[in-house]
């Protein structure tokens, strides 16, 4: 039920344009009709799949303080590191979907280089390392459209995965909060990496 | 000064301003318009980035590999951004409004105008008129980040650079002035306003 | 010359990257210091805000020397205690806790895979009474933390100042940037006893025949930013939680000494009782309780 709802929270209610208004000069560039506009959307979701992960470990082993080598904090880097990730992707993205399909490329191709500067990509990774959710479903890594990565690199248990009961115990009831309806399901999140609350 | 590089300074400032008329960068047009300060430090930031990045990639745009020009456009604008953002950090003046910027100072790498003047204009051009261009850009996207946020926050707290301008003759600040999409909607107003000196802009 | 080629690519890239890494290593490095002390006399601000010693406007006016040295001069002692209430260990100086520093401690009270160890609890007693310890917790868009004062009886609320990372300007902001909220935690008096130390309630706390809020644990939450006055109501429950057995242990102390000391009618009645016990002092002696030692 979490993911469905964070599917749901996603796309219309955190939605990057109508909450966030980022995106917005492609979104008004290429949304004279629908051939365009789908073709940006599919690229955009494509982009944010890749990229998103790869900067999300590279945030938490490399550039967060303490991480690569005690003492040593290289979060001043992230812009930097975050952008080269994107554009890199972009490049060879392109590359690849030109060899292997070029139909697939025909239609998406000619987006592919416009999401290198689009700031709803780059946002992505930003709110990415500077916001911690907990309070509200699986927050942490979503950011556009059916964006659910956290998944992969947040399960970091020591014993593995959780039994069904820790789950529901953690799911169901907070510790030391007042509010039980809002943070049902938050407090699943202390298998979570970012989410700190 | 010559009638070219004048052009080159005025245009962008006026008859092609980016967010009037090129549409670009109005992201961050919405984000940082809720009061007056945090629009002044926004464009002077603005500035400083396209300025310096197109002076920095007019300089190497003889030796620039073609296939990887991107991502050297990229490094170095990210670069000036973070820069821009170190010392915004650093002074206690500017610290606060840092904090209130927060990511929008850097999205100012994926700022439209910046790439957009570094790929039309720095890379055929000479060092010179280039930082002028990425200064007159910047400036241009400026002037309108101010007037919005001279409205917005007039409107929406009745204050202008945090002193108290309408409060006390009793104005009860507006909300929806303090939302987001009241910048578009001033956008709006903004670009009708200038559709209708220069006739030339508007479309068949 | 031929930039096309591919060893030129490599090494341009190559030596482009590696200049920029190192001045941007450079600046960072050099910059540092400065924005540490900012950070640092931002906490102070927030904390001597707290703690009523101006406005935060006031206070900003301060450089961040000046800061310091209000915070040197009216600090009476800082500690840092652990879950069971007990002192760990004395913070020398000046010497606070940064809001990452308070994410940090936020992990550890949650427990769970994120914990790093024991949660350490600083609390801030200044010269003129007033107790300030922080609180930290998730708004509608990130971060939200702050700090609360309490008066010498440990219990009614003195004064607070909140902030966050990014709620939305005009709504959820209003934790920080409108001080009539603040305002309304004045005078409130926190229940440390019950799981919901502090209530920020949608729809309205009780109010007397007057409209000003009732004196107990609920204070109204902020209209249009549902979402961040619920994680604020959190913050502080699970922080405040965290420190209960402190005040709950330091309250009957602090209290005796403001009941005993300062009101002649129970020093002249000669109970040792009251000495002991805050509450026979409270039961048995109406002289006492007249004075309302909780207000001292």
């Amino acid at each position: 039920m979490e993911y469905l709802s964070l599917f749901v929270k996603s796309i219309f209610v955190d939605n990057m344009i109508f909450a966030y208004f980022l995106g917005m000069c492609s979104f008004l560039a290429v949304s004279k009709n629908v051939k365009t506009a789908a073709g940006l959307g599919l690229a955009v979701i494509f982009v944010l799949l890749v990229t998103l992960p790869i900067n999300y470990l590279l945030n938490t082993y490399v550039l967060a303080p303490d991480a690569l080598v005690k003492g040593v904090d290289l979060s001043f880097l992230s812009f930097i590191v975050f952008i080269a990730v994107i554009a890199a992707i972009v490049q060879i993205v392109e590359m690849v979907v030109e060899k292997f399909s070029p139909e697939l490329y025909s239609s998406l191709g000619i987006f592919l280089p416009l999401i290198a500067v689009n700031c709803a990509i780059l946002g992505g990774s930003l709110f990415m390392q500077q916001k911690d959710f907990l309070n509200i479903g699986w927050r942490g890594n979503r950011v556009f459209p059916g964006q659910r990565y956290r998944l992969v690199p947040g399960y970091r248990l020591p014993g593995g995965y959780p039994r069904e009961d820790e789950l529901l115990q953690r799911a169901g009831r907070p510790q030391r909060s007042g509010y039980h309806l809002y943070h049902r399901g938050s407090h699943g999140h202390g298998l979570h990496d970012l989410h700190g609350y | 000064m010559n009638a070219k590089l004048k052009e080159t300074i005025l245009n962008p400032i006026f008859k092609g301003n980016p967010i009037t008329v090129l549409v670009l960068g109005i992201c961050s047009s919405l984000a940082v318009t809720v009061t007056l300060k945090g629009a002044l430090v926004m464009a002077l930031s603005v500035i400083v980035v396209t300025g310096i990045s197109s002076l920095i990639l007019s300089l190497l745009r003889n030796t620039i590999p073609g296939r990887v020009r991107i991502i050297v456009q990229l490094v170095v604008v990210a670069m000036m951004v973070i820069l821009v953002d170190q010392v915004l950090k650093s002074f206690e003046a500017t610290y606060a409004i840092d904090k209130q910027l927060s990511v929008y100072i850097g999205l100012i790498i994926t700022n439209c105008i910046v790439m957009g003047r570094i790929e039309a204009f720095a890379l055929g051009n000479s060092p010179w008129p280039s930082f002028l261009d990425g200064v007159a850009n910047g400036a241009g996207y400026g002037l309108i980040l101010i007037i919005v946020a001279f409205f917005r926050e007039l409107l929406g707290s009745g204050t202008l650079f945090g002193f108290d301008v309408l409060g006390w003759m009793g104005y009860v600040p507006n909300n929806l002035v303090i939302l987001p999409p009241f910048a578009l909607i001033l956008l709006g107003c903004i670009v009708w306003v200038q559709r209708s000196i220069q006739k030339d802009l508007q479309e068949k | 010359m031929n930039t096309n080629n591919n060893v030129y690519t490599v090494i341009y890239t190559t030596v482009i990257v590696v200049v920029v890494a190192a001045l941007l290593a450079f600046v960072s490095q050099s910059l540092k210091s400065k924005q540490d002390a900012n950070e640092k006399a931002e906490t102070i601000s927030q904390m001597l805000t707290a703690a009523q010693y101006g406005t935060k406007a006031e206070l900003d006016k301060l450089g961040n020397v000046a800061k310091l040295d209000k915070y040197a001069q009216e600090i009476d002692k800082a500690f840092v205690i652990n879950l069971d209430g007990e002192v760990v260990k004395e913070l020398e100086g000046i010497e606070v806790y940064s809001p990452k520093a308070l994410k940090r401690q936020n992990y550890n009270i949650k427990g769970g895979a994120n914990a790093t160890g024991e949660p350490e609890l600083p609390v801030f007693v200044f010269k003129n009474g007033r107790t300030v310890v922080p609180i930290y917790g998730a708004g509608l868009w990130g971060p939200i933390w702050g700090y609360i004062s309490f008066a010498s009886n440990l219990k009614t609320i003195e004064g607070a100042y909140f902030d966050h990372e990014s709620e939305t300007a005009g709504l959820g902001a209003k934790i920080k940037d409108d001080p009539s909220f603040q305002a309304e935690f004045v005078g409130e008096i926190a229940d440390f006893s019950s799981k919901n130390v502090f209530d920020i309630v949608k729809g309205g706390a009780p109010k007397d025949a007057e409209g000003k809020s009732v004196v107990d644990n609920k204070i109204d939450a902020i209209s249009g930013a549902t979402m961040t006055s619920q994680g604020l109501d959190a913050a502080i429950d699970t922080w405040l939680g965290a420190y209960a057995k402190y005040f709950l242990s330091g309250a009957p102390a602090a209290a005796e000494k403001a009941c005993c000391g300062k009101h002649e009618n129970c020093e002249g009645h000669q109970h040792e009782g009251c000495e002991k016990h805050h509450e026979a002092c409270e039961g048995e002696h109406e002289g006492c309780q007249h004075h309302n030692c909780e207000e001292e």
